[in-house]
């Protein structure tokens, strides 16, 4: 389990090679009522070193096990997670996340929560406040070093969340919804920010989101699941350079077709599950 | 995509019922009115004036007993006998809370016991530690010790198990070991509940060993008011209510304090 944090700083940002995943064959279940309930069922990805793949798909699909198996949380499960051909068995200092929820510490600065992310990572003492110094630089928070997360605002706080994730420099970083409890505004701005530090970084991000337009301005392909049990429906490819105008007229196709896609099933079944209220019926 | 109201607002500072500096001038209001009340009544003359005893003739007690040191001493001996008696029940109690919440094995063993035992009032052990320590000092600092343990095991307890399932996730992403998991998240995470606990099971404490020391004692704040009561001092017993009060808020307002200011970092 080591991790080289910054250890690939002598290194153009164009020549990746790690963070290069494979899933295969991922079949995912849970025990619901003491009987197994199948979540995830025959998922196969490859994710190429450096690429950014966003997935989309109803909710309860199974997008939050996905990331939870391949970042280690979860380690029940049938089939084979690999990181640059290393097996995953647990969590490592290679893959990190970041969830809807900040998740930063409520009595640890800004600062301190960055730093704890160092704490097992062999980077030495001394280089330590500087790189922290450097990544919140890097999500524009410098000057909150001294803020406690209860005085930042939610892209502030998801922001610090990005520095934290990012101040190991992971190989793979995986990202839950890490938008959802945004504003639209402040949405798009971290999502700027967002492709501005993926560009700069290059690690292999997979970024799990219920916005398709996001989906798409963020991805170089968007993995498209269906629910019960998730399943990937299809895969597209989003092939546009960094970084993208959201006004591009293949994104806008794109996304008509994609949300196409996820409303096909859902249409159906709303018409099927269609209840009527006696007491709203017209009179 | 929802725009969060908490998001826009300014950060708020911990609201607390009441500043420790600068009493409000309403917080005196009460009592004032109280003791002129409590004046008029004895100026009315319904009750004898060795029954009730004006304040000022209480005050004047209070001032001769604290002259002649005597306040002091019983104040002295109650004091140490609650902070030492809270130091081993709490340390008692906040050992006990941590190894029944850690421990799932030790909470099914232990928490139905604890939980009965919780339910009996302090007071109600007295006569049969009575029987096994006497009267003497040991006894009032087991009183006080048990007074203190029930409420910190149950706010550690509650402390830890709080602690939400997601920053146990954070901790595993980065790796960190048992002991850093400890030492930077439970312990942290658990001072607010444990600061709690403190401050709720002194106050107990205090009014518990005050009880005690009502029972059975040879010297305290509880001893010094059941010899006035067996003197016929009236005048004694009303300056030992009011020490016991006085001295019960203090610890409470410090305790409060100590609170809001090792939790600053926490949100309104
Ligand atoms: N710990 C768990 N135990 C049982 N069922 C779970 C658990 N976590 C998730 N599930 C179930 O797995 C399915 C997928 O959940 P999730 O991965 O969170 O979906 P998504 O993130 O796509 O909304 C849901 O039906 C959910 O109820
Ligand atoms: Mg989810």
């Amino acid at each position: 389990m080591s991790a080289h944090p910054h250890a690939r700083e002598d290194k153009p940002p164009q020549s990746v090679q790690h963070g290069a995943l494979s899933v295969r064959d991922l079949d995912k279940s849970f025990q619901i009522g003491g009987r197994p309930h199948k979540v995830l069922d025959g998922i196969n990805l490859d994710v190429r070193p450096g690429e950014f793949v966003s997935i989309v798909g109803a909710s309860g699909c199974g997008k939050s096990t996905l990331l939870r198996l391949i970042v280690g949380l979860d380690t029940d499960y049938s089939g084979e997670l690999r990181l640059d051909g290393e097996r995953i068995a647990t969590t490592s200092l290679d893959r990190g996340i970041i969830f809807q929820d900040h998740r930063l510490f409520p009595w640890m600065t800004l600062e301190q929560n960055v730093e704890l992310a160092l704490l097992n990572t062999d980077t030495p003492k001394d280089r330590r406040a500087k790189i922290v110094a450097d990544h919140i630089a890097l999500v524009n928070l410098t000057g909150f070093e001294k803020a406690y997360p209860h005085q930042l605002s939610g892209g502030m706080a998801q922001r610090a969340a990005i520095a934290r994730a990012l101040v190991t420099e992971p190989r793979l970083l995986l990202l839950d919804e890490p938008l959802g409890a945004l504003d639209a505004l402040t949405r798009v701005h971290v999502q700027n920010e967002l492709q501005r530090i993926w560009m700069a970084q290059r690690s292999t991000m997979v970024m799990v989101t219920h916005d398709v337009e996001e989906a798409l301005y963020l991805g170089d392909r968007v993995i498209v699941m269906s629910p019960n049990p998730g399943r990937i429906r299809r895969i597209v490819d989003v092939d546009l350079p960094h970084p993208r105008d959201r006004r591009s007229p293949l994104l806008h196709r794109l996304k008509d077709e994609i949300l196409a896609e996820l409303t096909s099933g859902a249409d159906a079944d709303a018409a099927d599950n269609l209840v009527h209220l006696p007491s709203r019926e017209p009179r | 995509m929802t725009s969060r109201a908490a998001d826009l607002l300014p950060p708020v500072r911990p609201r607390r019922a009441f500043q420790l500096s600068g009493l409000p001038v309403g917080a005196l209001l009460a009592p004032l009115l109280l003791l002129g009340l409590w004046q008029l009544l004895c100026l009315s003359g319904v009750f004898p004036p060795q029954v009730l005893v004006p304040p000022s003739g209480v005050a004047r007690t209070l001032e001769e007993m604290a002259l002649s040191g005597e306040l002091q001493r019983h104040l002295g001996d109650s004091m140490r006998r609650l902070l030492l008696g809270f130091a081993i029940g709490a340390a008692a109690g906040m050992a006990f809370g941590v190894t029944i919440a850690l421990s799932r094995l030790a909470e099914a063993a232990l928490s139905p016991l604890f939980l009965t035992l919780w339910q009996v009032p302090v007071i109600a052990f007295v006569p049969m530690m009575v029987m096994f320590l006497g009267i003497d000092e040991p006894f009032k600092l087991a009183v006080v010790a048990i007074a203190a343990f029930f409420p910190m095991a149950l706010a550690t307890f509650d402390g830890i198990r709080g602690v939400p399932k997601s920053w146990f996730e954070v901790a595993k992403v980065y790796r960190l070991s048992l002991f850093q998991l400890i030492r930077r998240i439970l312990l942290p995470a658990t001072v607010p509940a444990v600061l709690t606990g403190l401050r709720v099971s002194l106050t107990r404490a205090w009014v518990v060993l005050v009880a005690a020391e009502l029972l059975a004692a040879d010297s305290g704040l509880g001893q010094m008011m059941e010899m006035g009561r067996q003197l016929f001092q009236i005048d004694v017993v009303l300056a030992g209510v009011i020490v016991t009060g006085l001295v019960g808020f203090l610890l409470d307002r410090g305790a409060r304090w100590v609170e809001s200011h090792a939790t600053r970092w926490r949100a309104a």
